[in-house]
């Protein structure tokens, strides 16, 4: 993988809030803000009530910083492609999530992109049957 | 309130429940093969806590100022209200459910996301939310509520019904109220005086429609209806354990604060 790298994309006029139902309040994260964070997959936690994903990222002068977004539950995430296995440690990956109001490095993740280019969103809300939508 | 008035709208409560027992009473059981299919997961198409009929139920939500959004509070709730949007601009507002210890109940549970399984017998229909998990029991063979001295305030209430020509009507009692439960965290709450009537039919093959009239006459000048829908998932759809404490890394601070945890279970959030 290329240098790791942060980019904070603050894509005010995009972002309608791309909120989940979490089962807490969601108003430590920026609704109207998105980050845009490559790096390496420390740890994946495919875990009830919400998945984590630990992403280990290396800046310019060398230093790691890990970074925890929060996900969909892993049943919800389930219905749109993820599985326990999407994730391994040490894949690229990058993530677009709304960030912590407080500038900690956390997010609430709203895409994952793959190293095969794959996008996976944030597991909510559940599709349908195809005569229901 | 005065005793004598109160008296008075026990009574009307107590003649309206009686008479639904009745209708329920008198229902014959319908046969297990004259019941609708409502097999198969689920998950909420449209809807949340607004104002809504039956009609409404498929349009757009209502703007975020809408008054369909603004339940029609007594002065005593409508100062509760307020005090919780207060309490959601300072994030200050607790949700129950966010301990992971309690169930959304009823009818919050009619609000969630994640998947529906909707079980119906002549005698029993069971509501079971993937998340919380959430069970209601709605009883169809005939009986009624239980007396007042009987009951006790839970979670889900009692809920006792009929069926009428595929649609599933019941009357929910004896729920918890603020302090207990909320309706939603956009800081609606009723008190535990609230009685639900939901009606529950297909609009189409694919689509369920939920109606429930809320009467709380402790929290609402008059009745306020809600509505949803929800969409059938793909056949075959799997309905998953939902365990909230596995790995809860967002505990609630006892003045209702959420925080982040990493994963050795330490604060990250920049406290002030």
């Amino acid at each position: 993988m290329g240098r790791a790298r942060i980019r904070l994309a603050l894509l005010a006029t995009l972002a309608a809030p791309s909120f989940a139902f979490a089962h807490h309040s969601t108003s430590m994260f920026e609704a109207e803000k998105r980050v845009t964070v490559t790096g390496a997959v420390k740890d994946f936690q495919w875990t009830n009530p919400h998945a984590w994903i630990q992403v280990v990222v290396t800046g310019a002068d060398g230093k790691a910083v890990d970074w925890s977004f929060e996900c969909g539950s892993p049943n919800t995430l389930s219905r749109q492609g993820w599985k326990p296995s999407t994730l391994k440690t040490g894949d690229p990956i990058t993530v677009i999530a709304n960030p912590m109001k407080d500038g900690t490095n956390a997010g609430l993740m709203y895409t994952v992109t793959l190293a095969d280019g794959r996008v996976l969103g944030p597991g909510a809300p559940t599709q349908p049957a195809a005569s229901a939508r | 309130m005065s005793h004598a008035t109160k008296a008075v709208r026990n009574l009307a409560v107590a003649a309206s429940l009686a008479a639904c027992a009745a209708a329920a009473a008198a229902q014959p059981l319908p046969k297990a093969a004259d019941l609708p299919d409502w097999s198969g997961a689920w998950t909420r198409s449209t809807g949340q806590f607004y104002e809504s009929t039956a009609d409404q139920a498929l349009a757009a939500p209502p703007p975020l100022d809408s008054p369909r959004r603004h339940p029609p509070y007594t002065p005593k709730f409508e100062q509760i209200y307020q005090d919780n949007l207060r309490r959601i601009a300072a994030d200050r507002f607790p949700d129950p459910i966010s301990i992971c210890g309690t169930p959304a109940g009823w009818p919050r549970l009619l609000a969630l996301p994640d998947a529906y399984e909707f079980a119906i017998r002549p005698e029993q229909t069971w509501i079971l939310t993937e998340n919380g998990p959430n069970t209601i029991r709605i009883y169809t063979d005939g009986r009624t509520h239980p007396a007042p001295e009987d009951l006790w305030a839970t979670y889900t209430g009692n809920s006792v019904g009929r069926w009428e020509n595929g649609e599933l009507v019941f009357d929910t009692v004896g729920l918890k109220g603020v302090g207990s439960t909320i309706l939603a965290r956009t800081g609606l709450i009723m008190s535990d005086e609230l009685k639900t009537t939901t009606r529950i039919r297909l609009l189409e093959p694919n689509r369920l429609l939920v109606t429930v009239v809320l009467t709380d006459r402790e929290a609402l000048t008059r009745p306020w209806p809600v509505a949803f829908t929800y969409a059938r998932l793909p056949a075959g759809s799997t309905v998953y354990d939902y365990a909230c404490a596995e790995n809860n890394r967002n505990p609630v601070t006892s003045d209702g604060r959420t925080l982040t945890l990493d994963p050795s279970g330490q604060i990250i959030d920049k406290l002030e």
